[in-house]
């Protein structure tokens, strides 16, 4: 692993169970990780690997059980909820599968609810440059109701963007897309890391939308099993083929 | 975050609408009210104002604290002798004096036959004074004709006039204590500026006439018109010198504003009457906001969580839910507001259209604002409070769950604190209502309102096995859709439970109040059917005249007649009511509950429960004092009702106590070979000449018509718990609807695999049902339970038995059943109309 750039996230030894007793699961299992700054990073497994597991404690949504856990230089696993709900508010923005949107606000609002929430003010050339890359500018006045699968999903890319967050983890982003907008979407997540520096964690099941990264982090049974630099679709096909999936 | 919330109210108003009803109705109810009471002020104080403004000073009787509440309109006693008005007019400054008389008396329609109904010569009374000729003592002026200048003269108000049926020249029928006088109508006059009487009938006559048809030589006030340029304030303190003493002299000012005073007192009662019941309504209500705003958390789960991850803390989300309950009460307090207001207007010009305009000008008022709003937002942000708190503690991790369902938290937490407030309640009923422990009241109010809420939190505990039970029934009954209903309720008894308590309460307390009234009932039917009086003699309109007595003691086959008398008198300076019977003759006609018998009073005095707490025994000596004189009695004897008088004397020592008293009430016994059904006519009609207004009632016509007064009771509170039950119902039909958007994707299925509309519209039909009858049976468990309970505690006043109101439980459950249907109607309709594909598709 590298540790000479810097770190947007790491974790050392983290553990997480759920449920008790006979009933219970390991999740992660001893994981140690490093999301480098400016970077893609995708986290790649089979269904039960323990990939949204590590997506949500690395980003203070979830708590380990075991280990420790950092966003940027703050550790996070020993931080009250209070702390660990301002950390996120700050420092993260999130793109998940679905249900992205609050359906009461248009879709200006729901950009700028990070920034509302938090009491920061926004940068309009920012916004405006944001909304110019994903197309949204003449969609901004709807509600998410009226809005395509991808469309919202580029409202959730923008709403995370809008606020210059150290670190974008996304959930699936474009499971639910068909192949072309979820092109797009990946697309855009993309110029985001390499025009503006942003870093992105994202979580996903499908090859192609790993090629975008440029990194793979793989998971099986709760570890890491494997990483890949620069990946294709194809690449990342083999290496999934050989987990047995 | 507010603007947050506005949104989210905005977006999806129509999940908020039952509830914003629920808040209005409450709020409607407590600013009709507010607007009534308001306007009857105005309107009284714009009367009192135009009775007093002439007179510059009054000189009258001083207010004791025996009869401060006395009736507005009845005549005083006559303090005043003629060398005290010679006194009077003496006194520096006073320009004029005018002795006043009232006469009590009625004056009878043209047309007027003496019925022996009771309500036929009610209504608005009559006020006969003395002519002055001074509008400013009179208080009115000649429109028409003349004023009355001989002894058979008299002038009546504009209005009254023509609705007694009497045109100048006419022969007017005046019926007082003495018999019906003719006088004949000789002018017409206009009280005040616009003869805004009330209803009542405004007459005068000549003093001469009205001492004589009063009985009385001196006069009840003295009206003063001070000289020009001299000040009230100072006549009236000169002239506080000359009078007797026990009489006062106010200037006219200070009067009215103090009758308006006295009036606004007794307006408050109203008030604080319809804020108890608007607090019922709203409580009721508070159980519809619960659950609304449950199912919303629920149904909002994920919008919740994503809150969450991005940041928002669960102090802002709780804020943010709590916003959204005010901006819920602000709409629903404005709209109840303005609903109570139409609705005053509209009763207003209803009562003006029927009796005459009792009201001022119908205006909003500063009060109805206030309490609206008050009431309204404590009652919604209380019972969003639960809900929000539930919300603050969603993790960011639901957002990214698939569906949003209630997570299932075990029952026992819910049944500990229910089983300890429903304990805790009853203790709370029992001690008010059988210790011996200040306010009393407190006690069993607190404790009802404690027993509701932990009835409520057991009533799921109870919904899951009664489903289950009910469940085999309901498939027998209803096939699947019997079943699938049965597991509905069991799926979310919470939910079930609050919603069944909402109607709970309004049935209990319906259920409450029939229970007592029944028991009231049957203890005045008693009580009548206990008499050995063939006739009850009663007065239509202030006392029984001696001569009405002395006329039907003088008709063929009365064996005799027994009078009882109740007049004010002291103890220790402590004011108290004091009965004077016969002993013999009273005993003789009526059960009265003493002991011993009353015939053993022996010239003593009965005391009542409140007496003997004061700790007098029988064999003490206690010294009363009346309106005439003092008497020293041996206690002989108890009465033991409470509530009826204090004392019970015979008629040697009422007459030391009050010279003259006054019958209130008294009782004919015939001949035992009389037949009392060809006896009233005889005796009615030999009152009808000259006593019009005493009426004949046989006891169990007597008894009807005390019944009729309390269905009428138990009919206003009925109506007045009705905004209670329609908030219930609407919570019903609320849940439901919430509960089907809720359950679309599974309608859908179920549709998909093959039920037919007219069993997704059964099936909820069912549900609605079950909650209903559910509530409505606790209901009146809990209020029977509650009125049996009460009754027992007033045995003391005479209620011997407890009469379960059959009629009406029945009543109340056909009801249920026609408000199962009915709340089911809405949500049934739009869970058969579900399309199925977009049902499944559907993304709670």
């Amino acid at each position: 692993m590298t540790t000479t750039v810097t770190l947007a996230a790491s974790m050392r030894g983290g553990t997480k169970d759920y449920g008790h007793g006979d009933a219970a699961v390991r999740a992660l299992d001893g994981i140690d990780v490093d999301i480098a700054a400016a970077e893609f990073t995708a986290i790649m497994g089979p269904s039960g690997s323990g990939k949204s597991t590590l997506l949500h404690t690395l980003a203070g949504l979830d708590r380990l059980t075991a280990g420790e856990s950092w966003i940027g230089e703050q550790q996070i696993s020993s931080l009250s909820e209070d702390k660990i709900t301002q950390v996120r508010r700050d420092k993260i923005g999130f793109v998940f599968q679905a249900f992205n949107l609050i359906p009461s606000l248009t879709a200006r609002e729901n950009i700028t609810l990070p920034l509302d929430i938090s009491g920061r003010d926004i940068d309009p050339a920012w916004f405006d440059e944001i909304i110019g890359i994903l197309g949204l500018a003449d969609r901004l006045t709807h509600l998410p109701a009226e809005l395509s699968g991808g469309q919202q999903q580029r409202v959730a890319v923008a709403r995370a963007l809008v606020a210059r967050p150290e670190l974008i983890f996304a959930d699936e982003p474009s499971g639910n897309l068909d192949s072309r907008s979820g092109a797009e979407l990946l697309g855009f997540m993309r110029r985001a890391v390499k025009e503006f520096g942003q870093t992105i964690a994202m979580v996903t099941h499908d090859p192609s939308a790993a090629s975008y990264a440029d990194r793979v982090l793989f998971l099986a049974d709760g570890r890491i099993v494997d990483e890949m630099r620069e990946p294709t679709a194809d690449r990342v096909l083999d290496r999934m083929k050989q987990m047995g999936h | 975050m507010f603007s947050l919330a506005v949104k989210s109210v905005k977006h999806n108003p129509k999940r908020l609408v039952l509830t914003a009803v629920a808040v209005a109705l409450g709020v409607a109810l407590a600013s009709a009210t507010f607007t009534l009471t308001n306007a009857l002020s105005g309107g009284f104080h714009q009367l009192f104002d135009e009775i007093y403004s002439g007179t510059d000073v009054i000189v009258e009787e001083a207010p004791s604290d025996t009869d401060e509440d006395g009736d507005q309109f009845a005549a005083g006693e006559s303090v005043f002798s003629k060398a005290d008005l010679a006194a009077v007019q003496e006194v520096d400054g006073v320009a004029s004096a005018v002795g006043g008389i009232q006469v009590m008396g009625a004056v009878l329609a043209k047309d007027f036959e003496p019925t022996g109904d009771l309500m036929a010569a009610g209504g608005a009374p009559s006020q006969l004074f003395n002519w002055a000729g001074d509008p400013r003592i009179d208080q009115s002026t000649l429109v028409e004709g003349r004023g009355p200048g001989a002894d058979d003269e008299m002038v009546l108000d504009l209005d009254a006039a023509p609705r007694l049926g009497y045109a100048i020249g006419d022969q007017v029928s005046v019926a007082t204590e003495t018999g019906v006088t003719e006088l004949e109508l000789v002018g017409l006059v206009r009280f005040g500026e616009s003869n805004s009487l009330q209803g009542a009938t405004l007459g005068y006559m000549t003093e001469a006439t009205a001492a004589e048809l009063s009985g009385s030589e001196g006069y009840q006030n003295i009206n003063v018109i001070v000289a020009d340029g001299a000040d009230k304030d100072e006549v009236a303190e000169a002239v506080s010198t000359v009078i007797p003493e026990g009489t006062r002299a106010i200037t006219g000012e200070d009067k009215a504003a103090e009758q308006a005073e006295q009036l606004d007192e007794l307006l408050q009662y109203i008030d604080i009457f319809a804020i108890a019941f608007a607090l019922i309504a709203l409580f009721v209500g508070s159980y519809i906001i619960v659950n609304t705003f449950r199912i919303i958390v629920t149904q909002r789960t994920r919008e919740f969580g994503l809150l969450r991850a991005i940041g928002v803390s669960g102090r802002q989300l709780r804020t943010m839910i709590l916003l959204e309950a005010v901006v819920i009460a602000v709409v629903a307090s404005t709209a109840g507001i303005l609903v109570g207001y139409l609705g005053a207007l509209g009763l207003s010009a209803l009562v003006e259209a029927l009796s005459g305009n009792i009201f001022g000008t119908v205006t909003l008022p500063i009060d109805a604002l206030l309490w609206g709003y008050a009431l309204g937002a404590l009652v919604t942000l209380v019972a969003a409070l639960m809900p929000a708190i539930h919300a603050s503690t969603i993790s960011p991790m639901e957002a990214l769950r698939e569906s949003a369902t209630e997570s299932k938290k075990p029952l026992r937490l819910r049944n500990i604190v229910g089983g300890a407030l429903a304990f805790l309640g009853v203790l709370a009923i029992v001690v008010g209502l059988y210790m011996d422990v200040p306010r009393p009241y407190v006690y069993v109010g607190a404790g009802a309102m404690v027993l509701i809420i932990g009835v409520t939190l057991l009533a799921a505990q109870v919904l899951v096995p009664l489903a289950y039970g009910l469940k085999s029934l309901l498939t027998r009954i209803f096939r699947v859709d019997g079943k699938l209903a049965a597991n509905n309720i069991r799926r979310e008894p919470r939910r079930s439970a609050n919603t069944a308590a909402a109607l709970m309460i309004g049935v209990m307390l319906l259920a409450l109040v029939s229970t007592f009234t029944e028991s009231l009932k049957s203890v005045v039917t008693d009580q009548f059917a206990s008499s050995d009086a063939d006739f009850f003699v009663l007065s239509t309109q202030g006392a029984i005249p001696a001569g009405a007595i002395e006329t039907l003691e003088a008709q063929d086959g009365v064996d005799f007649v027994t009078t009882l008398s109740v007049d004010p008198a002291q103890l220790d300076g402590v004011a108290y009511s004091v009965a004077t019977i016969d002993p013999e003759t009273a005993t003789a006609a009526f059960d009265y509950n003493t002991d011993p018998e009353l015939t053993d009073l022996d010239g003593g005095v009965f005391i009542d429960p409140v007496i003997q707490e004061l700790g007098i025994e029988v064999g003490d000596d206690l010294t009363l004092e009346g309106s005439e004189g003092s008497v020293t009695l041996e206690v002989t004897g108890l009465y033991l009702n409470e509530g009826d008088a204090n004392f019970w004397v015979d008629e040697a020592a009422g007459a030391q106590l009050f010279g003259d008293f006054e019958i209130l009430q008294a009782m004919v016994v015939l001949d035992d070979a009389v037949d009392p059904a060809a006896a009233q006519d005889q005796l009615a009609e030999a009152l009808a000449a000259d006593y019009p207004l005493v009426v004949l009632q046989a006891p169990d016509e007597l008894a009807q018509f005390a019944n009729q007064f309390i269905d009428l009771l138990l009919g206003v509170i009925s109506a007045m718990l009705g905004a209670a039950l329609i908030i219930a119902v609407l919570g019903v039909a609320n849940t439901l609807l919430l509960s089907v958007t809720e359950r679309t994707r599974e309608i859908g299925l179920l549709r998909a695999v093959g039920v037919r509309r007219r069993s997704v519209r059964r099936m909820i039909r069912i549900e609605s049902l079950v909650m209903a009858i559910f509530g409505t049976v606790l209901g009146m468990i809990l209020g029977v339970g509650l009125g049996v309970a009460l009754v027992k505690a007033l045995e003391e006043f005479g209620f011997s038995s407890v009469a379960i109101p059959w009629t009406w439980l029945g009543i109340y459950v056909v009801l249920a059943i026609i408000a199962g249907v009915v709340a089911a109607m809405s949500p049934a309709r739009r869970a058969a109309k579900l399309d199925i594909l977009e049902a499944i598709a559907f993304d709670g």
